[in-house]
């Protein structure tokens, strides 16, 4: 057996620098939960491992009251605890609850799960809906990125070579927005989704019309995607089911689903209108 | 290449000496000789490698052994002891909640973590804690009864 290259830097800049001289030939860790799979598959040989998780400025969730900036290390399950999280940005505490286990959403973490870009992420609809900024840092310095520029197809990011995330920043909503996430599987947990939405309404001020729409959806298409001929739809439009159901059919229009061993793709599209209807109807119901 | 770590499980420190591709749990089991922690799917999935680090139950076979230095770390053999069992242990037992027995290191784990977070669980509670421990016997309406058995009894012993 080779030697297995191991890496623990201590700050963001000596990560960034043994990035770009190892030249992609490492990977970064950050919860692990997809990567240890990948590497009990490829073995451990071929690649080194740079473990992000003694960096002390890819964690914590720091919150003004109008933005909050979240650490890339941050676990799932911190998310689904965190009060700020469940107040503010109701449907992403609820994705991280829906995500993996409980011991999963223990090491699980949000930059990760970015990083991973799986079609089927069950966070990425929720920050889709919220318009996370991605803070990515790399050795030509700091960018931020939106995050509906960040996905490019499955397993595949905007990331540049040496490139890391940082740190994720969510802006509060308009006063009245509500929003919601669900998620679709065979069993009630544990589960990838056969399909996912995130949605969020921002009401027209004192009345029954929707001024905005955001509507993402996961696991019907290469990437996790904003469904904006749904959005469209209902921009302006009164707020009740028959709407709804016009922009989920606009919603699954949008959608391209594979059939695998888990759902046909006929299936997972039908669901995919269905749910989106659901989250509609249970947002607008609720409030944040 | 080795390195000269030292872990602390169950409230001792134990010196190491790890190549750092190894997973917390194979060094449990194969260097501490720690074997209750089962293995099991080795990917994340069936909860038999379950343990505590800080408090909060991971899959042992996800975590890298590098991670768990400066962690605390509880294993089963970290429950209970020479004065007997603990009451999750025994209410597992007394529902007839063991079968295998294969998952139950991992399901008394993933209980002991709810239940010092959340002595009153419901039963929606519990099996959404235990939804990560598969169990192949399939013996789950027994655990569930077992854990909130034990949850009952802890908080009637704390109101006497």
């Amino acid at each position: 057996m080779q030697s297995f290259n191991y890496y623990e830097p201590a700050t963001v800049w000596e990560a960034i620098g043994l990035l770009e001289s190892l030249k992609g030939n490492v990977f970064s860790l950050a919860g692990g939960t997809d990567l240890m799979r990948t590497l009990k598959k490829t073995g451990f040989t071929d690649y080194g491992v740079l473990n992000l998780k003694r960096i002390p400025e890819l964690g914590g969730i720091e919150f003004d009251g109008q933005v909050m900036s979240v650490g890339a290390l941050t676990t799932v399950s911190t998310l689904a605890a965190h009060p700020e999280v469940n107040r503010h940005f109701p449907a992403l505490a609820q994705a991280a609850r829906a995500l993996g286990t409980p011991q999963i959403r223990n090491l699980a973490t949000i930059g990760g799960n970015l990083g991973t870009a799986s079609p089927a992420s069950d966070l990425a609809p929720a920050l889709l809906v919220y318009q996370a900024r991605l803070n990515l840092l790399g050795p030509d310095g700091a960018r931020v990125m939106a995050i509906n520029e960040f996905f490019k197809g499955p397993g595949q990011t905007g990331l540049a070579p040496g490139e890391i995330i940082t740190r994720i920043d969510l802006t509060v909503p308009a006063a009245g927005t509500v929003g919601a996430f669900l998620k679709h599987g065979v069993r009630k947990s544990h589960e990838i989704a056969l399909v996912n939405t995130a949605v969020l309404l921002v009401p027209l001020r004192a009345s029954a019309a929707i001024a905005e729409a955001r509507i993402a959806l996961g696991a019907v298409g290469p990437t996790v995607f904003r469904a904006t001929q749904a959005e469209e739809q209902l921009a302006g439009a009164e707020g009740g089911p028959v709407s709804f159901e016009r922009a989920a059919r606009a919603a699954q229009e949008m959608t391209s689903p594979i059939s695998d061993v888990r759902a046909g793709n006929d299936y997972r599209k039908h669901m995919a209108g269905v749910l989106v209807k659901r989250a509609l109807l249970q947002a607008w119901g609720g409030t944040i | 290449m080795k390195r000269a770590i030292e872990l602390k499980v169950n409230g001792e420190m134990y010196p190491v000496s790890v190549s750092a591709d190894r997973t917390l749990l194979d060094v449990i089991r194969e260097d501490l000789l720690l074997t209750g922690t089962k293995k099991g799917c080795e990917a994340g999935e069936c909860g038999a490698c379950t343990v505590l680090m800080d408090g909060k139950p991971v899959n042992s076979c996800m975590v890298l052994v590098m991670d768990a230095v400066g962690r605390e770390i509880v294993t089963i053999e970290g429950v209970g002891g020479l004065e007997g069992l603990h009451p999750i242990q025994e209410a597992l037992v007394e529902h007839g909640a063991v079968q295998c027995g294969y998952c139950t290191p991992g399901i008394v784990m993933t209980a002991k973590a709810l239940l010092d977070n959340q002595p009153n669980p419901t039963e929606r509670e519990i099996r959404e804690a235990l939804a990560g421990n598969l169990c192949r016997c399939t013996g789950y309406v027994k655990i569930v009864e077992a854990v909130l058995a034990v949850s009952q009894a802890l908080s009637q012993g704390r109101r006497g």
